[in-house]
């Protein structure tokens, strides 16, 4: 996510997953479609809560689904 | 286009419209010497009243046309409208929410300097619903831009 630092790896998760449709993956952790796009796009950072949600969907850890590359930190 | 961002263009579309009214009266009132404080305050009540049955009847009818959209496109009698409110639609909605504060409160006080600087209070009170209305437009541009550009 350019603005924040914070990358993931959400599109090449839902591929692993069978290619798990957006739609899908909203609707399993409660969000609308956009805001899917948007997290994959790096646009909008989720709260703590929603990213322990989608790690959850992929029975992944946190860190493997979202990433901090501080290079990328305005900060 | 989402449900939510249907539902601010139709508020965008009703708030420009109730500010198109409101420029009309008020320059028909000036032009032809009617701008008293009966009038001003009738167009005060006018205001409010429009923007409150606007409000409700665009909802509605947003639900009802996207029903009706939904239900041709996809054959289904019964359609899933997709009004689920998340994270980020309360964040934009909040953004949104401080441009209007923002901009009323700049607009209050341009209000009430024009009382200070010797205006009559009649074009303190117009300028108040004037800037009312502006606020809420405005506040509806950003949620519509906020949700265009995903965040």
């Amino acid at each position: 996510m350019g603005k924040s630092g914070v990358s993931n790896n959400i599109r090449k998760l839902r591929f692993f997953e069978d290619e798990m449709t957006q739609e899908e993956l909203a609707k399993k952790v409660g969000v609308t479609r956009q805001t899917i796009i948007a997290i994959e796009k790096g646009k909008y950072s989720p709260s703590l809560e929603l990213a322990f949600r989608i790690a959850y969907v992929f029975d992944s850890p946190l860190e493997e689904v979202f990433f901090y590359n501080p290079k990328n930190d305005p900060v | 286009m989402t449900f939510k961002e249907k539902n601010i263009a139709v508020s965008l579309v009703s708030f420009s419209l109730i500010m198109g009214i409101l420029l009309v009266a008020v320059f028909s009132m000036v032009l032809s010497d009617n701008f008293t404080s009966t009038n001003v305050f009738r167009l005060w009540g006018i205001t409010i009243v429009l923007a409150i049955v606007f409000t409700i009847t665009a909802t509605i009818l947003t639900h009802i046309i996207t029903a009706i959209i939904e239900a041709i496109r996809t054959g289904n009698e019964d359609p899933e409208i997709e009004d689920l409110e998340d994270e980020r639609d309360k964040l934009i909605d909040l953004k949104g929410t401080r441009v209007t504060y923002v901009v009323s409160s700049i607009g209050v006080f341009l209000a009430m300097l024009t009382y200070v600087f010797g205006q009559p209070a009649l074009v303190m009170f117009t300028l108040l619903i004037f800037v009312g209305v502006l606020a809420q437009i405005i506040g509806d541009i950003t949620r519509l831009i906020l949700y265009r550009r995903g965040f």
